[in-house]
Formats: structure tokens, sequence, C-alpha cells
């Protein structure tokens, strides 16, 4: 035993057993995300069951079945339920029932020994719908301009539908958009040279002309929406409920018309690749609950981008003048535990940071030097995408600080002094030699940099976060990127969704979708980081003495 | 492998050789003089009152054990010992006449007139060819033509042209131990110096590739006035024209190869060249 301990082999197990703990643990987080995020969109069997309630009613529910679970038969004695009394647990299943229009809830458990029986039938469908939610039913008639026509035309009517829809859209949000843009931009001339006290008569007519043919502009495209909005409301679906209601429902709403029952598994595979490609490319619906998440892919990606940008070179100048030009003195060493020290402030501490001094101060004072036609509503006085991004940089600058100068540091003399005589300045063999060797510990840096700041939420929902940004950061109007504009976040979008939406049991599968979508967008980005640092190694890898 | 054939080496050392006398060499002759260095490395006196003058085009070799200040006097006369923030240095050295140490001196410059060559070869993590254009580049060279021109010379000058030809844009670290310290031979002389410091170029390589330096530094004191520090006394009674012999700071004798290998006038001198320490 004795010599077991001293062979060391106790130490070997034991720090194995840690290693293989962290990667269990890791292994078994991103599975469950993987399972419960993917699996909300694999199209689901939709079931019809046959049953008897308490009081000796028979009725139908259709729908998906959710969850399933277990409960102890003690706690539903006082029910009087015909069941069988010996059994000591009951099973029941949460069914997701949809129909939003016609009970409140969309969910609803049903007891397992309730039910008659339980089919699936090839006719039911599922309506994917703009607004309440999913709807399932039986097709009873499909109306197409007025007229009764046959169902199997249905999903071509769809078809057609969905194509309206998006042109609808690229008129309201690029076309319609940029008149409004420019319209609102127009005002804000007039008012400004209203301000400076320069506006003649002739500037007020030009504006006036302006604006005026930016509004016949407008209400031309405002009519042929119009036209399009007739065309799709005149084509409706009937449906029946599982209670035998019957609802109309307009194609305006409607996404998607699916017989899940009938699709075999090809059509489902297919279906479940869709459905993830409408996830990441469509805005959210419904406080957020449904739809896509591109607004918030989009802002987390843009948001690390900008960060990434501005802490770099900061990092990096930082960096090189403390190791380089900074006297070693207590000074020196003072100034380098602050920055180490700085890495341990909690986050939120930051944010408030951020809101005080750049929103507030900077924000404030930029609005009233260059924006005072739009006071009193701020411009860059408000959380927005820059200032986001200058918080996270400024919380993640010691990170770089710290590997720039350990690689820094790591860069053996003898390539300073070659430089150095060969009659390069110090300046000359930094910017030729010393940066580019050290630059895959500066990518180190703005790796572990990166990976910090992309899942950071807190001070984030101080600086410029928001639930529902109505319009991207980036778009087809000048200037084109708009960092005053507050944007979507996916960890805030997670929480969001999770704990602050009105239907959260129908929001939590997509919460696991989001945080799947976040890891792997913050994996992404570190692997593109990854990569780069390691082609920058195998560039500049020194030759081992 | 490396063919040598000591061309240069096989003739007699004393038939290459031009004696001069060292205490009286006329202005043209001298590239360097040292008046009355003194260096301290913070209250450590590390040399001592070093006189000496240094001849041009002859190759002038430092002997003495370790820590005697051979290699510390090569890095004053291009101020390397700049570096050391706890060096303080007295006294002149004079290039063409001026003082090195005058507060108006602008190292870069100096350095690009005197080049030096480390103990271990330290090339740049970049292509052959761009370590040998190193020197012009920082000067604001850019010139394809003339950068690919002094390549070549410089390559060609530090014998490694036929062996590196192919592959100019490979990186410089798949070179040979040998081949790096021509490789930063050949950067140094790219620039075109007045005086090339050699501080033990050949400590870290192997017999043959020792060789080849050698030959190599008998070519180049045709362009160059060169400085060769070594603690191997055959290699300076190969290579050099001079010897200083140096000893716990002082230089002890000065005075040209044969002589001082033959009929050494002081004591340590003969102690240290017959074996006895060092």
């Amino acid at each position: 035993m004795n010599n077991w301990f001293k062979s060391g082999s106790p130490w070997v197990w034991l720090s194995a057993g840690g290693v293989s703990i962290s990667l269990i643990s890791v292994l078994g987080l991103l599975g469950l995300i993987a399972w419960r995020g993917l699996s909300y969109f694999w199209p689901a069997d939709i079931y019809q069951f046959e049953m008897t309630d308490e009081q000796g009613k028979n009725l139908t529910v259709i729908g998906e079945i959710y969850e399933r679970e277990s409960i102890p038969a003690s706690q539903l004695v006082h029910l009087n339920l015909n069941i069988d009394e010996s059994a000591e647990t009951i099973e029941r299943l949460l069914i997701k029932t949809g129909n939003r229009e016609l009970v409140s809830l969309d969910f609803r458990w049903i007891l397992v020994p309730q039910i008659n029986k339980t089919s699936l039938p090839e006719e039911l469908v599922v309506i994917e719908r703009r607004t309440n939610g999913n709807f399932y039913g039986y097709i009873e008639e499909v109306i197409l301009d007025g007229q009764a026509v046959e169902q199997n035309k249905m999903l071509q009517l769809v078809e057609r539908v969905s194509d309206f829809q998006t042109e609808m859209e690229d008129l309201q949000k690029s076309d319609i958009g940029a008149i409004n843009y420019q319209i609102e931009r127009t005002r804000l001339k007039e008012r400004k040279h209203i301000l400076d006290d320069t506006l003649t008569t002739q500037l007020q007519q030009e504006f006036k002309d302006k604006v005026s043919g930016l509004k016949t502009e407008y209400q031309v495209l405002e009519k042929q929406l119009m036209a399009l909005r007739e065309k799709i409301s005149r084509d409706q679906i009937v449906m029946r409920a599982m209670d035998g209601q019957k609802v109309t429902i307009n194609f305006e709403d409607v996404l998607q018309v699916t017989f899940n029952n009938k699709l075999n598994v090809f059509e489902k595979l297919k279906m479940f690749f869709s459905q993830i490609g409408t996830f990441v490319s469509e805005d959210p619906r419904e406080a957020n609950t449904e739809g896509g998440v591109f607004p918030a892919i989009f802002g987390t990606v843009l948001m690390v981008l900008l960060m990434t940008v501005i802490v770099s070179p900061l990092g990096v100048v930082a960096a090189i003048y403390l190791h380089e030009y900074a006297g070693n003195n207590a000074l020196t060493k003072l100034l380098r535990i602050a920055v180490i020290n700085l890495a341990g402030v909690p986050s939120i501490v930051y944010g408030v940071f951020g809101l005080g001094f750049f929103v507030y101060m900077v924000g404030g004072s930029l609005d009233q030097l260059f924006y005072t036609e739009t006071l009193p509503s701020p411009t860059f006085g408000t959380p927005g995408v820059m200032w986001s991004a200058l918080t996270l940089a400024i919380l993640t600058l010691p990170v770089v600080i710290v590997s720039t100068e350990e690689g820094l540091s790591r860069i053996p003399s003898a390539m300073r002094h070659g430089s150095l005589a060969l009659g390069a300045t110090k300046a000359e063999t930094l910017w030729r030699i010393i940066l580019p060797i050290a630059s895959p510990a500066i990518m180190t840096g703005i790796i572990l940099a990166i990976a910090r700041a992309a899942g950071e939420v807190a001070p984030l929902m101080l600086v410029g976060v928001v639930k529902m940004a109505p319009n991207l950061p980036l778009d087809g109007n000048f200037p084109f990127l708009h960092l005053d504009r507050k944007f979507m976040h996916l960890g805030f979008h997670i929480y969001d969704v999770g704990f602050q939406s009105p239907n959260v049991e129908a929001a939590r599968p997509l919460v696991y979708a989001t945080a799947l979508l976040l890891v792997t967008i913050i994996v992404a980005l570190n692997i593109t980081a990854v990569s780069i640092r390691n082609r920058l190694r195998e560039k500049y890898r020194m030759l081992e003495h | 492998m490396i063919s040598v054939t000591p061309k240069n080496l096989s003739v007699p050392l004393s038939q290459q050789r031009v004696k001069l006398d060292l205490n009286n060499l006329s202005p043209e002759q001298v590239a360097l003089e040292i008046k009355n260095l003194d260096l301290y490395y913070g209250d450590k006196q590390a040399l001592q009152n070093i006189s000496m003058s240094i001849p041009k085009g002859q190759v002038t070799a430092f002997i003495g054990p370790s820590g005697c200040g051979k290699s510390t006097l090569l890095r004053c006369i291009n101020r390397m010992n700049d570096l050391v923030d706890i060096c303080k240095i007295t006294g002149q050295i004079n290039l063409n006449g001026e003082n090195i140490y005058d507060r108006h001196t602008d190292v870069a410059a100096l350095r690009r007139k005197v080049g030096m060559v480390f103990q271990r070869p330290n090339p740049f993590p970049k292509s052959i060819y761009e370590n040998v254009v190193y020197g012009l580049r920082i000067t604001g060279e850019n010139n394809r033509r003339v950068l690919d021109e002094a390549a070549e010379n410089a390559l060609r000058s530090a014998a490694l042209w036929n062996e590196v030809k192919d592959r100019l844009h490979e990186s410089a670290l798949g070179l040979s131990g040998g081949q790096q310290q021509r490789l930063v031979i050949a950067r140094a002389i790219a620039i075109e110096p007045e005086v090339l410091l050699l501080d033990e170029p050949t400590s870290a390589l192997d017999p043959i590739s020792t060789l080849t330096i050698e030959e190599l530094i008998n070519d180049l004191k045709k362009q160059f006035t060169v400085v060769i520090v070594t603690h191997n006394m055959q290699q300076a009674a190969r290579v050099s024209d001079q010897t200083a012999f140096m000893y716990m700071g002082d230089l002890i004798e000065y005075s040209d190869t044969n002589t001082l290998f033959t009929t050494p006038m002081k004591k340590k001198t003969e102690d240290y060249i017959t074996g006895r320490y060092g």
C-alpha cells in the first residue's frame, strides 16, 4: 500500500478522475442542451385522445405530447376518479393543444387512465400562425377569393400566400422603411437649420418639396401594400377544432400547414432542417416566444466584433507600454496589479460604469455637440450597440493586456538584439519583429476576450440590449452601420424567453434552442480565432534551442 | 553535407599577414580607436582603462578566459551595452575620428556602420530573403531590384548563395545551425557596414560549420574590418591578424597574432596560451 502511494499512481488516478468529471460535465451539458433544443424542431406526431373526464363526459383532445410524468395516486383521490385503486402511481401527459382563441391555455394535463382510445389520424393538421400560436384540427373548407375550392389545392395556396407575405415584408421593411428614414432625416435637417437660425425660405421650400415627394412615393407603396393585403385577405381556411367548433383562419395569418402524421422520416428530416433554418433566419414573433432569433444572432455577433475591434489595439498598446517602455519600478508593478485586478470586478459594475460614463456623460455630450436637432430625444445619450461594445471592451481589456504582456516577455532577447544590431530603432524592432512574433499570444488574449464577452449579459442590460429591437444596427440606409441603435442579444434573449415571456411553458424548448445557438456561435467565433492563431504560430514558430 | 576546402587556410599564415606596428598606425590605417575606456556594471568595474587601435581591413581577435570582458568590450563598439540599464561607460571609441559615445551620435546609424553577429544564430522568423534584406528595409529601401541584388551579393559573400538560392522565400528557421549563422552574417553585411563584430560566432556550431565560417571570415576582411571574440585559441591563431589578450577587465597584451602566440611578452599571456589556466 505504502509503495503504491510512493509510486505516484494514486495521484495519477486522482487527476485522471478530475479530468473525466470535467469532461463528463461539459459533454453532459452540451448533450442536454442539444437534445432539448433540437427536439423543438422535430415535427411531432399529433395525437387524438378519446377520453372520459371526472364528470363522466366524453371528450376529444387533440395535440402533441409535450411531457410525461408519474404522480402518486394518493394525490388524485379527491377527484373521485373511476380508476384502479390499487395503482400506486398514475401517469399523466402534458398535451399541447394550441388553439389559443378557443381555450386560454394552450397546454392541458390528461390522466392516462381516463383515455379510452389513442389514434394518429392522418387528416390532422397543424397550422403555424403569425398570431395565437399553433392550431390543431381538421380542414373543413378552403376558400380562395371567396370561393370554396378543393382541399388539395391548399398547399399550393400556402406557397402563394407566403410569396405575397415576403413581398409585403420587403415593401414594409426596406422600401417604406427607407422612405420613413429619409423623411425623418429631412425633418431633422430642417430643424437644425431652425436651431442655427439659417433657414431661408428657399431652403424651407426645398425641404417641403422633398418631403412631399417622399410622401407621394410612400403613398404609392402603401397602395401596393394594401392591394397585396386585400388579395390575401380573400383567402381563408375553415378548420374544425377538437371540440367540433368551426374556426375560420385568414391565410394572412398562416405560416405553414403540415400533416405531421402523414410525413415519413425523410420528410420529417427535411422539415426539421427547414425549421432550424427558419429559426436562425427569421424575426421573433409573439413577444419572442415564437419565430426565429435572427436579430439576436446578428446583434451578438456584431457587438462581439465591434468589441474585438476596440479592445485589441487598446490592449496591445497598453501591454507594449507596460512591457517595453515603462520603467521596471514600483509604479509599473502597481499598474500591472491594478490591471489584473480589473478582471475580477463583477461585470454588472462595468454595466453601471458604462451607463454612467459612456451613455450619460460621453453620449450626452455628443448629443449636445452634434445632434442638437433631435433633442430632447437622445441619439447617443441612450444605451446602444456602441456603448455595449465599449463597455465590454473595458471589461475584457485586462485579459488582452495580460496575455499580450506574457507573449512579449517570452520573446528571446536575441531577436531584439539581432534587429537593433542591424540599425533598427526600438520602434522599428517592435513593429517588424516583436509584434509579429507576439501575435499568437495577442490572439490568445483576443480569444479569451471573445469567449468572455459573448456570454456576458448583465452589463449589456444597462447599456444597450433590448427585448425587441425594431431595426438591425446595420441596414441599407446611410450611414449603414447605426452604432446608436439598441440591439438584441442571444444571452438576453434566453433570459427574456425563459423568464419574462407570457407563455413560459411554450417557450421552454426555445430557451434550450437559443442556448444551443449561443454556444454554437461562441464556439464558432473561437474556432475562427484559434485557427488564425495556429496559422500565426506556425508562421512565427520559434526555433527550439 | 557542405564540402569544405580550406584553401585560404592552407597557405602558411605568415605569408598572408602584413605586419603592422600597432602603436604607430597612420590615421588611414585605423578603423577603430579605443581610448581610456572604463565600464561599470553598477558598482562593479568590468573594463579597466582599455586603449587600443584596431586596424582597417584586418581581423582582430579578442581572447581571454570567461568573464574577462572581451565580449563586453566588443559590445561597446556598437553600443549594444546601452541596452543594459545599469551599465556606465567612460572614455572614447572613435570611428572615423568621431567619438561614438558623443551625445549627438545616432545609435541606429552607428549600428548600421558597425554590424554584429551573435554567439547563437538568431535569424528572424521570416523568410531567408526577408532576413537578408531586413536592414535595407529599415533604411526605407523597398525597390525590388535593389533588394534582390543586395540579397544575392550578401548571400554570395557569406558563402550561402548556392545552398539557399532555390528556397529564398522559405522560412529561415528551416536552415541548419551553420547555415543560420552564415545567414546572420549575410544579414549583417547586406547593409555594408565598415566594421563587423563577431561574438564567438562558432561556439554553437559543429566543427565543419566552424571551418566554413572561419574560411568566410578570411574572405570578409577584404571588404570589412572584422573584430572577433573567441574562446578558442586555435581559432584566433587561424583567422586573426591581430590578437588582444584580456584578463579580468584588463587588456594584457595586444600584438600581431604570430608574435602573441609564439613570443608573448607577458607572463599571463604565456600562461594562458600554454593552457596553464583559463
